[in-house]
């Protein structure tokens, strides 16, 4: 080691602070200088090739050059489909009314509409395709509604500059020191397993508290949800990753189901424990405990799949003959009935346990053999945000439109283009309002940026070098505020004003008036865009949406209960972690709306989870008639409390749960299913339990 | 291979398809070295599959049109 570094480690060591900041600020440099670099890179190439407007390249490298890049491949692949459709649809259009500029307008409003909506319906990559598809249809076809014979070459024009701009700046952020996100992937799949495993052998004592429970589940809903997100777009990056997409996917979905088995069990034992049945929980405990000892290893050992997937075999092999022993030991009748239910929860846990551990040891492999089943992960998406979005940026494109058409603005195409921009950026971002005005003083402050280098620093320029010189030191303001999360969006707009307004060309034409008149067409623009989000406000993170995203996490209940039960299992347990993901992120941690959320969810999770079972079982066996109809009624009755709680309800679904319960007397494979949903309904830690009859005991189970 | 192609009366230079056909066998070859995890014995997997990608096309390009 070197003095110089011996002396910077000390100095870290003294002022972590000190250290910190500069790593922070190296990190927003290195983004400052691969932006520039493909701004550069983008201006000159479309200098060399002639095309009309390099300045058109240069935005869209502005656009989507993000500090966050380290996924530049999925952002480009849907990019690329982005730019395609919207220069597709914006030639159709002109090509439909080139004379027309009232249905153009609308057309036009429409299409910017829906390209907004998408994206605030796709929440990670995708979003910037929408974004893109609505500025190229605006791009191509507004400049040339003045000059409809020349569109096709103008659109031509157009698509080339977006699509250079899309390659300098996906090559740029691909090869000039990328972030690789697949180490992060990796890293977060391995600490989640561990925590997983580690959460498991933990509770070998028997019984969680069911705060500590809620914690878990938030930690593994929050954990399942962003190791999908992140696989989505690594694929796009790093061919290992791509081939072993399918394994990934499979592998949470295992580790869902088990952490949904896990925590019914655990609900199980807790609810003996508080009747006091304690024969029962000892037996289902010392059933539970080999699980434990199969996970301690030597401590180096302890998350290698390894080591733990033949163990956890083999203890999967010895279950039967230790569950039919301590079975023996128990009274015949409700007994029986409560260790049955907790042995059958047991095993499923323990095969999808042992599923997700072998999956884990495939996955760690260096080459993937064969083929797996394949699994989706859901989403829940809620139209309703992306219609409010529609409409949202419909009203501002036809706003704008009307004040074009009415008052013959000559400069109406910026305003319209610009409000584009604005619209589709601001809809995918996670808090619009203090995003729009941060961007909005940002972009003015960009133009004013602008119109400084053009008309002062650049006249006296001469090639590019002098280009670069006379440009460079208030361009890198915007990369670098881009970098600095507490600046706002100031900077997205600072970026994009800045280029807008040089309109770089080869060679250069200087026309204050035109720019001035540019400027303000633009702010005009913007401005609408920012102001839009007061009048329709954003329906996402909003008390409403929650209150209707909490009703569809209640009714994932009646899917269970009624939807087509081939695939079932895993659209569940995705979908209903993704609903509770999108309801929780916006609930204060500890607040009384969340806590109810997470109550709500781990209901959810182990009465759908019961009734799938439940279902299947009935589909695969022979039963007769009346057993069936019972069945049937009870899984009925439990939907519909679900869809509607309250007393007289649940009242009702318990009364037809036992009926159930006797009807099956012989046919003892459904009746631990049966048990589980009674035990579910009745459950007095669980937000059931408001509308349990008072006075009434809590054993009568 | 002529140099242009008209394609409903439009004419495309003879070079897309084949950079088309290049992206699409580059695919191919992605899958199978990320399959069998090739990528490792790389320094710059980025920078590799970029020149690959350009020797590919320029050859197919020096084949097909020269």
């Amino acid at each position: 080691m070197s003095v110089a570094s011996m002396k910077t480690g000390r100095a870290a060591r003294r002022w972590p602070v000190l250290a910190e900041a500069s790593a922070g600020e190296g990190r927003a440099w290195l983004f400052v200088f691969k932006t520039l670099l493909a701004l550069y890179l983008a201006a000159w190439l479309a200098m060399w090739l002639r095309l009309e407007q390099p300045a058109t390249a240069m935005i869209t490298v502005g656009i989507v050059m993000h500090p966050h890049s380290g996924m530049v491949q999925a952002k480009s692949f849907y990019r690329a489909i982005g730019t395609l459709c919207g220069s597709a649809f914006g030639l159709a259009l002109l090509c439909v009314f080139p004379q027309q500029r009232v249905l153009f307008l609308l057309c036009m409003s429409l299409w910017v509409g829906l390209c907004a909506g998408g994206a605030t319906l796709y929440r990670n990559f995708m979003a910037y395709g929408f974004v893109l598809a609505g500025y190229t249809a605006a791009i191509v076809a507004l400049p040339a509604i003045g000059n409809p014979l020349g569109v096709f070459d103008s659109a031509l024009m157009r698509v080339s500059e977006v699509m250079l701009g899309l390659l300098v700046a996906g090559v740029v952020s691909e090869l000039v020191f990328p972030e690789r996100l697949r180490l992060v992937l990796r890293q977060e799949a391995r600490a989640h397993f561990a925590h997983f495993i580690d959460f498991v052998r933990g509770s070998t004592g028997g019984s969680i508290p069911r705060a500590e429970m809620e914690q878990a589940h938030l930690r593994f809903v929050r954990a399942a949800v962003q190791l999908e997100n992140q696989r989505a777009s690594v694929i796009f990056e790093d061919p290992e990753i791509r081939a072993r997409s399918t394994r990934m996917r499979l592998l949470n979905q295992h580790n869902m189901a088990a952490a949904t088995s896990f925590q019914s069990l655990h609900h199980l034992i807790n609810r003996l424990q508080r009747e006091r049945r304690d024969a029962e929980v000892a037996a289902l405990i010392a059933l539970y405990r080999p699980i434990g000892a199969a996970l301690t290893t030597a401590p180096d050992e302890l998350h290698d799949p390894a080591v733990l997937a033949p163990r956890l075999r083999e203890c999967a092999l010895g279950l039967p003959a230790r569950e039919a022993e301590l079975r023996a030991g128990l009274a015949p009748g409700r007994a029986q009935l409560a260790f049955d239910t907790g042995a059958t929860v047991l095993k499923r846990f323990l095969d999808e346990l042992c599923g997700y551990v072998e999956v884990e040891l495939a996955l760690r492999g260096r080459v993937q053999h064969g083929a797996v089943e394949r699994v989706h992960f859901r989403r829940a998406n809620d139209a309703t945000g992306a219609m409010v979005a529609v409409l949202r940026t419909f009203l501002t494109m036809a706003t704008l439109s009307a004040f074009w058409i009415a008052s013959g603005w000559a400069f109406g195409v910026s305003a319209m283009l610009l409000a584009t921009v604005f619209s589709g950026l601001l809809a995918a971002m996670p808090n619009p309002l203090a995003s729009a005005f941060n961007m909005l003083a940002g972009y003015a402050l960009g133009m004013l940026a602008g119109l400084f280098t053009a008309y002062v620093l650049l006249p006296g320029s001469d090639g590019f070098p002098m280009l670069v010189a006379a440009t460079l030191p208030l361009l890198l303001i915007g990369p670098w505020l881009n970098a600095h999360p507490e600046f706002g969006n100031i900077g997205g707009g600072y970026a994009i004003g800045i280029v807008y307004i040089l309109a770089l060309k080869n060679p250069m034409v200087y026309d204050p008036a035109h720019a001035f008149n540019d400027a303000i067409a633009q702010l005009a623009g913007v401005a609408l865009a920012a102001v839009s989000f007061v009048f329709v406000p954003r329906v996402t993170g909003s008390g409403w949406l929650r209150r209707r995203q909490f009703r569809r996490l209640r009714e994932q209940v009646v899917e269970a209960a009624s939807a087509p039960l081939d695939g079932l299992p895993w659209r569940f347990e995705s979908e209903s972690r993704d609903l509770f993901h999108q309801a929780i992120v916006h609930t204060r941690p500890g607040s009384r709306e969340s806590r109810a959320l997470l109550a709500w969810a781990l209901a959810v999770h182990e009465s759908g989870r019961a009734l799938i079972e439940l279902r299947q079982q009935l589909r695969a066996g022979r039963y007769p008639v009346e057993v069936r109809e019972a069945v049937d009624r009870a899984v009925q009755a439990v939907a519909r409390m679900y869809r509607r709680p309250d007393a007289t309800q649940r009242q009702q679904a318990e009364g037809l749960a036992r009926a159930a319960i006797e009807a099956c007397a012989a046919a003892p494979a459904l009746r631990p299913h049966l048990y589980q949903l009674l035990g579910a309904l009745r459950d007095d830690e669980s937000p059931l339990a408001g509308w349990m009859p008072a006075g009434e005991p809590a054993r009568a189970t | 291979m002529p140099r242009e192609i008209a394609i409903q009366g439009v004419l495309v230079p003879g070079l897309l398809p084949i950079f088309l056909g290049c992206l699409l066998l580059m695919v191919l070859v992605d899958l199978l070295i990320g399959r069998y995890g090739l990528y490792r014995y790389v320094w710059h997997p980025p920078l590799f599959r970029l020149a690959l990608f350009a020797c590919l096309f320029g050859l197919a390009g020096l084949l097909f049109l020269h």
